[in-house]
């Protein structure tokens, strides 16, 4: 395998943002006052906390999208090496997406994807 | 309505009954609630269109302008005083009618009459800490009472409300906000509150529970200064109130002070006015359209709507020299003739906006995402329209005939033939098709006028120094969001006693929490867009 | 660094109205001293900055619409660099007051541009903004937004027409060139 690549786009990557970052504190001007910290709501002072109860409709969403994620995430390596796996590669990862797409079907039927 | 005069007398003995532009009735405070009740219920007055406060000097006083849902023509002005201006009260319409409810409000703010039973008296344009009463008669405009405070302040979560209780007021408070409520400030910045206007929203996830809508925000205190100024003078600010509808507000001011003083405007005058109002509403709509497509995100249909809108502003730039604010109606007809070009230059725009309303359909409407945003979301029920008094296009589309050009037509409107478009869904759809159908009304309208604008002058003569004779005079006329009325009281002088602008967009504000409850936040978003406000006509 | 170097495309120098106040500041920078090196850095830095200010969606009456015609596509401004209008103030270079201020809205206005991130800039649009307009002499507006906030380039007008908008954007795209950055006492005073 070939590593140099990764090598050169680990160091860019990290030189790009130290540079950024560098520049940044070199040539910006700053200044502070109070109503910079504070939070931004078109102009107006927020009301009360948001440590509350949150609808849970928010966190459904939050899951479904973390688990299909990172079933895609289990996609790249797969697909990296499909021609040496041939026909016994293709169907072990059939069966791996069929099981997830079982579980979006349930999802679907259930409802969980409408906002309500 | 000679029946009506009998019925009131009936009902109310010592009401005054006089016939002036329109039949005016004057009762007490005590004997207000049987003559509206009357009027509402029975005898079907069920739009109320302005509520005006006046300070007599002597008493603090409201003139109502109430009309009939089934023939908007027919009106009737009903006055009322209280002398007490220590503790002034009066009570309160706004279980019958729900457009006086920020109506009254108003009068709170601008007279301090505290109205009995009202659900909500707070100040709607002033910060909640102003001192004083700005159209009182004997009001200090100083610096010093009221200096320019930069802090920001909480606003406060609780709304009085006066009852009668026996003999006497109770105060009593009320919540407009639980403690666990999620409250989000739409604030005054915002790309897509046309304005600035402040939204309170209550939000359950992303379900909206209430909105409480603040405005004030550009309060600039326009009727307070036209007390100071000629009538001449004052028409500069009729076209900063709704700057996109600027020729027609400014042509309802001119209407006014003309009928009063008696001035005939000639006939070319007329259909100059009537063809400039027609392109302004084009105009108006145009950005109605690009901005609603823009705040639900159609980026393109901004630019479009904008390219098309400037051929509009090079033709209002040739003949009145400006773009937004073109100052071109006067007392007594234009300011200047039509430029030489100005006929062939309409001529060619008609149908290029043809052609760019064909591409608008084909761009947005028919789009699976701009249906699927639009259709069935934020429905407002006739009744609704009617109780809140919206007009304009926005109630058009909940099935309200309320199209003053055809009601009751001024200017050229009665020699052009064009139809009111009307439907009967209420959603956001079908407030965003009218618009786009009346552009294709108003290219008839025009169609009809450009080549048969008489010939004559193209302003009358009159006086120097313009004085109303003493009275009240009406005028209401058809802006590009509704109906606009002026209201003056004159006292023979030069300068008006009260001056008072009816505002369309105030009606559609009130209403939005009505038809937005129970949405989702995105929405509101297109709600707004389809209602189409513009803040500086609410706030004056 | 020459006075006559700032290039703004199209315009040359001697069209531009008010050249005495950007002669005098380079004038109080020559006697301070600046470097070479450090003047050519900062001319580049300057001149990425004055191509990309990008402006906060703000308007409170007619004004706003002729801001909004600027930004259609007859008299753009994206392509002077001022590409897109951010909403938040955070991300925000330049804040347009367009409109009449009054007295509850400065409160508003003042928060925003408190919140906007240094280097910030202010245009005052339109006589409501310069001096109260039209409405100077009523109980509740401010009598020009620099009561409370420090302005860089008034545009006239009732409302200025675009190409008038066009040209204080201009001014301020030669102001921002004029700045010296590197080595400098960064932290800015705020005035209360």
């Amino acid at each position: 395998m070939d590593y140099a690549y990764f090598l050169v786009t680990l160091i860019t990557a990290i030189v790009l943002v130290i540079g950024g970052l560098g520049l940044a504190l070199l040539i910006s001007p700053r200044s502070n006052n109070p109503q910079k910290r504070e939070a931004y709501e078109s102009g107006i002072p927020t009301r009360g906390t948001s440590w509350m109860q949150f609808r849970v409709g928010y966190y459904l969403y939050a899951i479904l999208y973390l688990m299909f994620d990172v079933e895609t995430v289990f996609l790249f390596p797969w697909a990296v090496v499909v021609r040496d796996l041939s026909i016994s590669g293709l169907v072990s990862i059939l069966f791996f997406l069929l099981i997830l797409v079982l579980g979006l079907a349930y999802a679907w039927k259930k409802g969980a994807l409408e906002w309500k | 309505m000679e029946n009506i005069k009998e019925l009131i007398l009936a009902k109310v003995s010592d009401a005054v009954i006089e016939d002036k532009q329109y039949l005016t009735v004057t009762v007490k405070p005590e004997d207000l609630r049987t003559l509206a009740k009357m009027l509402r219920y029975d005898e079907g007055f069920d739009y109320l269109i302005q509520l005006t406060g006046v300070d007599y000097g002597d008493s603090l006083g409201v003139v109502y302008l109430l009309a009939k849902s089934e023939d908007m023509a027919v009106c009737i002005v009903i006055k009322t005083a209280t002398a007490d201006k220590e503790n002034p009260t009066l009570p309160t319409v706004s279980d019958m009618w729900k457009a006086a409810n920020w109506n009254e409000r108003e009068v709170y703010d601008y007279f301090g009459v505290i109205f009995i039973n009202h659900p909500d008296m707070r100040h709607l344009f002033l910060t909640e800490r102003w001192k004083g009463y700005p159209l009182r008669k004997d009001y200090d405009a100083g610096r010093d009472v009221n200096p320019l405070d930069l802090k920001s302040y909480d606003m406060s979560d609780t709304t009085v409300s006066y009852v009668s209780e026996g003999d006497g007021i109770k105060k009593i408070e009320k919540n407009l906000f639980e403690e666990e409520d999620y409250v989000v400030n739409i604030g005054p910045q915002h790309p897509a509150t046309h304005g600035v206007l402040h939204f309170r929203t209550a939000l359950d996830g992303e379900i909206i529970k209430k909105i409480d809508a603040n405005c004030g925000y550009i309060h600039r205190g326009v009727e307070k200064l036209c007390e100071g100024l000629t009538y001449p003078q004052s028409l500069h600010f009729t076209d900063r109130l709704d700057y996109l509808s600027a020729h027609i507000y400014r042509h309802g001011l001119c209407m006014c002070v003309e009928k009063a003083a008696g001035i005939e405007v000639p006939e070319r005058a007329e259909v100059i006015r009537t063809i400039m109002d027609e392109l302004q509403r084009i105009d108006s709509h145009l950005i109605a359209w690009s901005c609603m497509c823009q705040d639900m995100s159609a980026l393109t249909a901004f630019i479009y709507g904008m390219r098309d809108r400037e051929k509009i502003l090079d033709i209002f730039e040739e003949t009145g020299g400006g773009r937004l604010i073109q100052n071109y109606n006067v007392i007594g007809g234009v300011m200047a003739d039509i430029h030489p070009n100005f006929v062939q230059r309409v001529k060619d725009f008609i149908p290029v906006m043809r052609k760019g309303l064909k591409e608008y359909h084909q761009l947005y409407t028919g789009n699976v995402i701009a249906r699927e945003r639009m259709i069935g979301v934020g429905v407002m029920s006739k009744e609704t329209a009617i109780a809140y008094g919206v007009t304009g296009p926005a109630a058009r589309a909940s099935g309200v005939h309320c199209d003053l050009r055809k009601i009751a037509p001024y200017a050229a409107y009665d020699k052009v033939e064009f139809k009111e478009i009307i439907r009967m869904e209420g959603d956001s759809m079908a407030r965003y098709m009218n618009r786009l159908d009346e552009i294709e009304e108003s290219l008839h309208i025009i169609e009809q006028l450009i080549d048969n604008i008489p010939e004559g002058d193209f302003c009358a003569k009159t006086k120097a120094i313009i004085k109303l004779p003493e009275g009240e005079y009406f005028q209401r006329v058809e802006g590009g969001r509704g109906e606009w009325g002026v209201y003056i009281l004159s006292k023979g002088d030069k300068t008006p006693y009260r001056m008072k602008f009816r505002s369309p967009c105030m009606t559609l504000v009130n209403a939005m929490d009505t038809i937005s409850r129970g949405g989702k936040i995105a929405d509101l978003i297109t709600i707004g867009g389809s209602m189409d406000y513009i803040i500086p006509d609410i706030d004056r | 660094m020459e006075v006559k170097d700032i290039k703004i495309k199209g315009i040359s120098y001697d069209e531009f109205k008010d050249n005495d106040s950007l002669e005098k500041y380079v004038e109080e920078l020559r006697a301070n001293g600046v470097g070479i090196i450090t003047g050519v850095l900062d001319d580049i830095i300057n001149w990425g900055r004055s191509n990309s200010l990008w402006p906060l969606t703000f308007a409170t009456s007619c004004c706003g619409i002729e801001f909004m015609a600027v930004g259609a596509a007859r008299y753009d401004f994206a392509r002077f660099g001022f590409e897109v209008t951010r909403n938040s103030p955070r991300q925000a270079d330049v804040i347009i007051v367009a409109g009449t201020i009054v007295d509850k809205m400065a409160p508003v206005l003042k928060r925003l541009y408190d919140q906007m991130a240094e280097p910030k800039y202010v245009i005052a649009m339109g006589s409501c903004a310069i001096s109260g307009g039209p409405f100077c002499n009523s109980y509740c507006v401010v009598n020009g937004v620099d009561e409370f906030l420090p302005v860089d380039v008034y545009v006239p007008g009732c409302p200025p027409k675009p190409e008038a908008l066009l040209y204080g954007m201009m001014q301020l795209q030669r102001k921002v060139k004029m700045e010296r950055f590197m080595f400098k006492d960064k932290e800015v005073k705020e005035n209360e």
